[in-house]
């Protein structure tokens, strides 16, 4: 009798959990249900609810008539230059916040937190104003940088978190065998949190593949138009066929999902080390 | 505690600190003082002035008067009112939803491992790609999502949703929510990872109820990240602007219009630069505001627990 109500909870916690993970996944098989259904059957009562098997050529036909293949190429350009300079400038200041007490370390702390405040809507006026002086408007370093801004903050509380993580002991034999302070930082200290590390260097990448408001106001030329704003030029669009934006929309989405689930166990990981524990 | 013990004999191994935490911190700041602090000084400079789009370079000092006319536009407090609903119930729900999805994928089933990855795949889909298929999912005579109400009989016939004023907003917030409740429900999930095992089955053999273990030792144990999110939930709609700009734009007739949006609008639809500067500043300083009360009320109630 007991084993019989100990399997009914069970069933009831995965009808649960399925359908949880059918909210989460919908939307985006619906890009993949749209994008393969034929124009014609696109406004049809009811709608059809599986995948048309033979729409495929669609992906081709966008691929051959859009820029999609240089907006995707443009946004893997800002998403990995953003994560690599995000990584090499939060290392350092990560170290320093986790080991050492000094005058001036609550500024520090007080300008990263305080730069999650700030709507990066805000600060696109006085941006493209210092963007013009830099000559960086319509350049992807631009937008790298720009990206950078925002996810460096974040990037080095979650490693100083980890540091905090590492024993000291290990960073004294080190330094008794002659290696300097830096030497330490990137000899036994990065191996050690590279989880962590690697969580971060996700983070970033997706905020440089996924950024917006940047990209729109700070480049206006068509070929280096990311993802992102090529994708939100067919908002109110009408001359576009949907099946057309949403393969797009698939063709910007599942990149990033699957690199996502393949590296998924090392974010939560790095997180849970950093950001948790505050 | 230890951490501190740790950082001092790091220090007294170093031969005390010297330059080096400002040589490794100065990078950063330099950087952030460029693309953060100076940006945020010009927009402050700006909000005091009567400035256009179309002449940039062509500042009228006009004091505090940018702000009082937004006090006196009628419009702003529906700007204000929009901007405290949504942000309130992304806070709710996001949390609420997240906290149950935690404590269910932390119950063991088989599975669970996978559950857990698939769970946060809206976290990791593009703002934009997400904000295209759910207007078409809410298009009121097509949309998958209206028909899916017609099947259940909670609504009959066609009706809009994001150009519906006393919709648009529930829509936009199903969108918002939909994508930031993986992120919470992991982050709480793995606070869920740390509660002892122990102090669980101790309360169940005193007789403890599923309710009363809740209450008495995991909710203590994960409140500090649950308290911790919730701020920066918080913040961080406040300033969330992507997904309500592509979808309604604030519309329609201003129901879904946030600070952020408003913003927006006055400088690159009105081209009124120094307007929507001190429109930015008040969201700025209602961030600033929430996060004082937070750290003032956190470090009251960790004083009343006796820390």
């Amino acid at each position: 009798m007991k084993t019989t109500t100990l399997d009914w909870r069970q069933a009831l916690l995965m009808i649960v959990i399925l359908g949880m993970l059918g909210i989460t996944a919908f939307p985006i098989y619906w890009m993949l249900v749209t994008s393969t259904t034929a124009s014609t059957d696109l406004f049809a009562s009811p709608p059809h609810l599986l995948p048309g098997l033979s729409q495929w050529h669609v992906f081709r036909e966008v691929f051959n008539t859009t820029d999609v293949g240089n907006w995707l190429i443009n946004s893997a350009i800002v998403a990995v230059g953003t994560t690599v300079l995000s990584l090499l400038l939060a290392v350092l200041p990560a170290y320093a916040l986790s080991r050492f007490r000094f005058a001036g370390i609550a500024i520090v702390g007080l300008a990263l937190f305080v730069t999650q405040m700030l709507p990066e809507a805000m600060l696109v006026v006085p941006l493209y104003a210092i963007f013009g002086q830099l000559s960086l408007l319509n350049t992807l370093t631009g937008l790298i940088l720009v990206n950078t801004a925002f996810t460096v903050p974040v990037i080095t509380w979650i490693l100083k978190g980890a540091i905090d993580g590492v024993p000291i002991d290990i960073e004294e034999a080190a330094s008794i065998d002659g290696c300097s302070r830096i030497g330490t930082v990137f000899i036994v200290v990065i191996p050690l949190i590279a989880p962590t590390l690697a969580a971060t260097a996700v983070i970033a990448f997706f905020h440089g593949w996924n950024e917006y408001v940047f990209a729109q106001t700070l480049v206006s030329a068509p070929e280096l138009h990311t993802a992102s704003v090529g994708l939100a030029g067919f908002v109110g669009e009408l001359s576009t066929p949907l099946h057309s934006v949403m393969a797009i929309g698939l063709m910007y989405t599942l990149p990033a999902v699957f690199f996502y689930l393949l590296v998924q166990r090392y974010v939560v990981a790095g997180m849970t080390a950093g950001s948790v524990k505050g | 505690m230890a951490a501190d013990k740790q950082t001092a004999k790091a220090q007294a191994a170093a031969g005390g600190v010297g330059w080096a935490p400002y040589l490794f911190c100065a990078p950063v700041m330099l950087y952030l003082l460029v693309f953060q602090a100076y940006p945020l000084l010009q927009e402050l400079y700006l909000s005091f002035t009567q400035t256009s789009l179309l002449s940039p370079g062509q500042h009228d000092w006009v004091g505090w008067r940018n702000y009082t006319d937004l006090f006196e536009q009628e419009e702003f407090s529906q700007v204000l009112v929009v901007t405290l609903v949504y942000t309130v119930a992304c806070v709710v729900f996001a949390i609420g939803i997240g906290l149950g999805t935690a404590l269910l994928l932390n119950m063991p089933f088989r599975g669970r491992g996978i559950a857990r990855s698939l769970i946060t795949i809206p976290w990791a889909a593009p703002p934009v790609a997400v904000a295209l298929v759910f207007i078409w999912m809410f298009n009121g005579q097509y949309g998958v999502l209206q028909h899916l109400l017609n099947f259940l009989g909670l609504s009959s016939g066609m009706e809009g949703w994001l150009d519906n004023p006393s919709r648009a907003l529930t829509a936009v917030l199903l969108t918002t929510v939909w994508q930031i409740f993986p992120f919470t429900s992991v982050v709480i999930l793995s606070a869920l990872q740390g509660v002892s095992n122990d102090l669980r089955e101790a309360a169940v053999i005193d007789g403890a109820d599923r309710f009363s273990v809740f209450g008495a030792v995991v909710w203590p144990a994960i409140r500090p990240t649950v308290m911790l999110l919730t701020l920066f939930i918080t913040i961080w709609s406040l300033r969330r602007f992507d997904l309500i700009w592509l979808m309604t734009q604030g519309g329609p007739i201003g129901s879904t219009n946030t600070l952020v949006i408003e913003l927006y609008r006055r400088a690159f639809t009105y081209r009124e630069l120094g307007e929507a500067a001190a429109v930015g500043m008040v969201g700025l300083s209602l961030a600033l505001v929430i996060t004082v009360v937070y750290f003032r009320l956190t470090v009251r109630a960790e004083r009343a627990a006796g820390h």
